[in-house]
């Protein structure tokens, strides 16, 4: 058919008949069959696809019905489109490993920017938590991550850059080695790094039943918009403080992450 | 002989016979080797003269000698192409080394890329022998028939071989404008009979955020 062959001992050459459906082809690229189905996708990470696939803004007039059941964050609507037709879609995001997960009418909250793309069947809403989306359903999605992704059971402390997201366990809170951290020796140790700081006196504390994915390096990937919530009181994030305010304390400089408080309040002043 | 050593490193040996390759790519040999820079990418005065105009500069160096060398290019996956008197198209960033019985050479792309932010010429390799090209991740290879077209986003697109044309399709508009877009705003569209190389990360191009 073809007097291209595959180079010798190359790499395998793929057509839309050897292109897996809705798999990895290889750990940094996810192929998406569409039959005549839809897929959301965060703009720009489609890299190549064969046959007729239509892009779409969200704002799309079309897409009204499809919009109102399963995406519920509309203020980030131009970060996402939804592509329709069919054929076979390449995905991939900056040659980060990308992975496809199952969901079965549950829920996973993950970190807005390695969310790559999803099925339809799932919801997306805006976590409580800010800078994190949760999707809610049945159905595949693709996220990313910076190196091989692992899964951990609660009860577990994790590394705040290490949290791609969690499933199933709604108790993700901060946790402090106060022990450590109290006191003007353990500020000034905070602050200057003299006495052994090991940097890993700040974790995320999860308990429960649930699954908690980290991925594998501490180098997180870029923020994703997960658009603004309601300038109510009370919404976190959307309060009449400024993104991470928390109240009278909040003010001056930006913490220092493992930053307990200013040296000020620890001599009482 | 080119090998793969892992995905990063381009094991090359020789018996006397020469590889063009990209200006310090080396990383080590074994043997007696001799490096000779290449001006103009050992295309001769004509050619230098092109490669300026065009964009496409290329430092080149000849490496001969018996024995072997390896190369590598900032941690990039090296991806290996072997020709049969066909032709290649690439990138001259992205090319990494050639047999010395590749001809090399310059040709006009059009729009596809300008919509790279490449610029409108791209690099050819043609002949019998083998070549090694670098991609941001390791590059998926798509195969073009008669039967499926292929479209690419200009921004993962790396090489391609064969008998393949290239059109440049824009999904502009009056939406793109109101910042609605679909994202993939330009396309380029492969048809015919041969091979596309397209690396699993976007390039910024001027397109990347419509």
């Amino acid at each position: 058919m073809s007097t291209y062959a595959s180079p010798g001992a190359g790499p395998a050459v793929h057509d839309p008949m050897t292109l897996p459906a809705d798999d990895n082809v290889n750990k940094y690229t996810f192929c998406v069959e569409l039959k005549g189905g839809q897929w959301f996708l965060q703009k720009g990470k489609m890299i190549a696809y064969y046959g007729t696939i239509e892009f779409n803004g969200i704002g799309h007039g079309r897409l009204d019905r499809l919009v109102r059941t399963s995406f519920h964050s509309p203020l980030h609507a131009s970060d996402w489109v939804v592509a329709g037709g069919s054929g076979k879609m390449l995905l991939a995001d900056r040659a980060f490993d990308v992975n496809s997960y199952d969901l079965d009418d549950g829920n996973l909250t993950i970190r807005a920017g390695n969310l790559l793309a999803f099925q339809p069947s799932l919801a997306l809403k805006q976590s409580i938590v800010p800078g994190f989306l949760t999707l809610i359903g049945t159905g595949k999605f693709v996220a990313a991550s910076n190196g091989p992704v692992v899964f951990m059971e609660p009860p577990i402390r994790v590394d705040p850059q290490a949290l791609v997201g969690w499933a199933d366990c709604p108790s993700p809170c901060h946790h402090y080695d106060h022990g450590y951290m109290t006191g003007v020796l353990g500020g000034l140790r905070a602050m200057t790094g003299l006495g052994g700081v090991s940097g890993e006196e700040h974790q995320f504390e999860f308990v429960g039943a649930g699954t908690v994915l980290l991925q594998s390096t501490e180098t997180l990937m870029a923020e994703g918009a997960t658009g603004v919530v309601p300038p109510e009181p009370g919404v976190p994030g959307g309060g009449g403080t400024g993104p991470g305010g928390h109240g009278p304390q909040s003010s001056g400089t930006p913490r220092l992450p493992g930053q307990l408080g200013d040296l000020q309040r620890r001599f009482g002043l | 002989m080119f090998r793969l050593q892992g995905s990063k490193v381009l094991a090359v040996d020789m018996t006397g016979d020469a590889v063009k390759a990209k200006n310090g790519s080396m990383v080590a040999y074994d043997g007696q080797m001799t490096f000779k820079k290449l001006s103009g990418g050992g295309e001769g005065l004509r050619g230098m003269v092109t490669r300026r105009l065009t964009g496409e500069q290329m430092t080149v160096m000849e490496v001969k000698g018996h024995g072997t060398c390896w190369f590598a290019d900032r941690a990039s996956e090296i991806n290996l192409v072997s020709l049969q008197g066909d032709k290649l198209y690439v990138e001259a960033g992205n090319l990494l080394a050639t047999d010395a019985g590749l001809r090399t050479g310059t040709t006009f792309t059009g729009l596809r890329g300008a919509s790279q932010g490449n610029g409108l010429f791209t690099t050819t390799v043609e002949g019998h022998g083998q070549a090694a090209i670098v991609s941001d991740g390791p590059a998926v290879v798509l195969r073009v028939g008669p039967q499926y077209p292929l479209i690419v986003d200009p921004g993962a697109y790396v090489a391609h071989q064969g008998n393949v044309r290239q059109s440049f399709q824009s999904g502009v508009t009056f939406r793109t404008l109101l910042g609605e877009g679909g994202g993939e705003a330009f396309q380029i569209r492969f048809e015919g009979d041969g091979l596309v190389y397209v690396q699993p990360s976007e390039r910024n191009t001027i397109a990347g955020d419509l």
